[in-house]
């Protein structure tokens, strides 16, 4: 077995830098995400852990984008796949599993733009990037269709049981993250109208 | 709570990264070298790899001589003899009827005058 690693790295070395920077990538993605959404839901109101949570996060994700990176370089390079430059770059154009790696090349622009947004916070405006950052959950739903339906590991068990144990939490802390939102704004509404009239309030009250 | 440093991330990234492509080398190499297990799960997440697809056939083909020289069969000598009896046909001809009429000579009579 050995004497035929050379042989196994020469011919298919390129396949397994793909592979294994596809699972660094899907473990960073899937930690980042489980971070943020954590992080939103505020289940330990204290500074530090906020903090923490915040630099975690960041640098899962900047961890993951060079994953990403590194995942579409060794499938370009790959000798056997031969995918193109238009393979990696423009969704559905790599006949290979075309909708799985379609959606695959979709997560991977969805990632560096919602990621790489947060440096762009302050032109944007928060809001907008909170609203944009809210759809990062789709660069996780997709990046995991795309490892089950195309990935060479998806038989694997210690694949299957990472992706199921960690895609419950996340759906889970999705949902309430959903429902806090939803929480927020009907508060926010109140107040507004709260503030609205309080004005008139005072102005009854003077005038009394 | 300390803020943690990029370099736990990085450092934990790396060594996964590096655990992913030690375990799969060897368990290519593994594959590769017993051709039952290559033929399982190689080919279950590659259809056809490169190496397989173009090369690997030929090999085998001129490797498996020199193995292993199984002894040529010997060929079949033996050949069934033409049957060489041939029919005589038959040189009977039956000869031609040529009638042929004969002519007949009208031979103007005789006269014979006798006084």
């Amino acid at each position: 077995m050995i004497e035929s690693i050379p042989h196994t790295l020469s011919t298919q070395g390129w396949w397994i830098v793909s592979r294994s920077s596809a699972i660094v990538a899907f473990v960073l993605v899937t930690a980042s995400v489980f971070l943020g959404l954590t992080m939103a839901s505020k289940p330990v109101r204290k500074p530090n852990f906020a903090k923490t949570m915040r630099a975690l996060h960041e640098q899962t994700a900047l961890a993951a984008l060079v994953a990403i990176g590194i995942h579409v370089l060794a499938v370009l390079a790959d000798p056997w796949l031969k995918p193109g430059v238009a393979g990696v770059a423009i969704p559905f154009v790599l006949s290979l599993n075309r909708f799985w790696n379609g959606i695959g090349v979709i997560a991977a622009y969805m990632a560096f733009l919602l990621g790489l947004s947060f440096y762009l916070r302050q032109r944007i405006g928060a809001r907008l990037w909170r609203q944009a950052h809210r759809a990062t959950i789709a660069v996780y739903v997709l990046g995991l269709f795309h490892a089950l339906g195309a990935g060479s590991d998806t038989g694997s068990l210690l694949f299957l049981a990472f992706a199921g144990v960690t895609a419950i939490p996340i759906a889970i802390l999705f949902v309430y993250r959903l429902g806090a939102a939803r929480r927020s704004s009907e508060r926010q509404r109140l107040a507004a109208r709260a503030r609205r009239r309080a004005p008139l309030a005072d102005t009854a009250y003077d005038t009394a | 709570m300390t803020t943690p440093r990029p370099r736990a991330v990085v450092i934990g990234s790396l060594s996964l990264f590096v655990v992913l492509f030690v375990v799969l080398t060897f368990e290519l190499s593994a594959n590769a070298s017993s051709s039952a297990g290559k033929t399982q799960k190689t080919a279950k997440a590659r259809p056809a790899p490169a190496e397989t697809k173009t090369d690997s056939t030929p090999e085998v083909e001129e490797e498996a001589p020199s193995e292993y020289a199984e002894p040529e069969e010997p060929a079949a000598e033996y050949v069934e003899p033409e049957a060489e009896y041939i029919e005589p046909e038959p040189e009977y001809e039956e000869p031609e009827v040529e009638y042929v009429e004969p002519e007949v000579e009208e031979v103007p009579p005789v006269v014979t005058t006798s006084s």
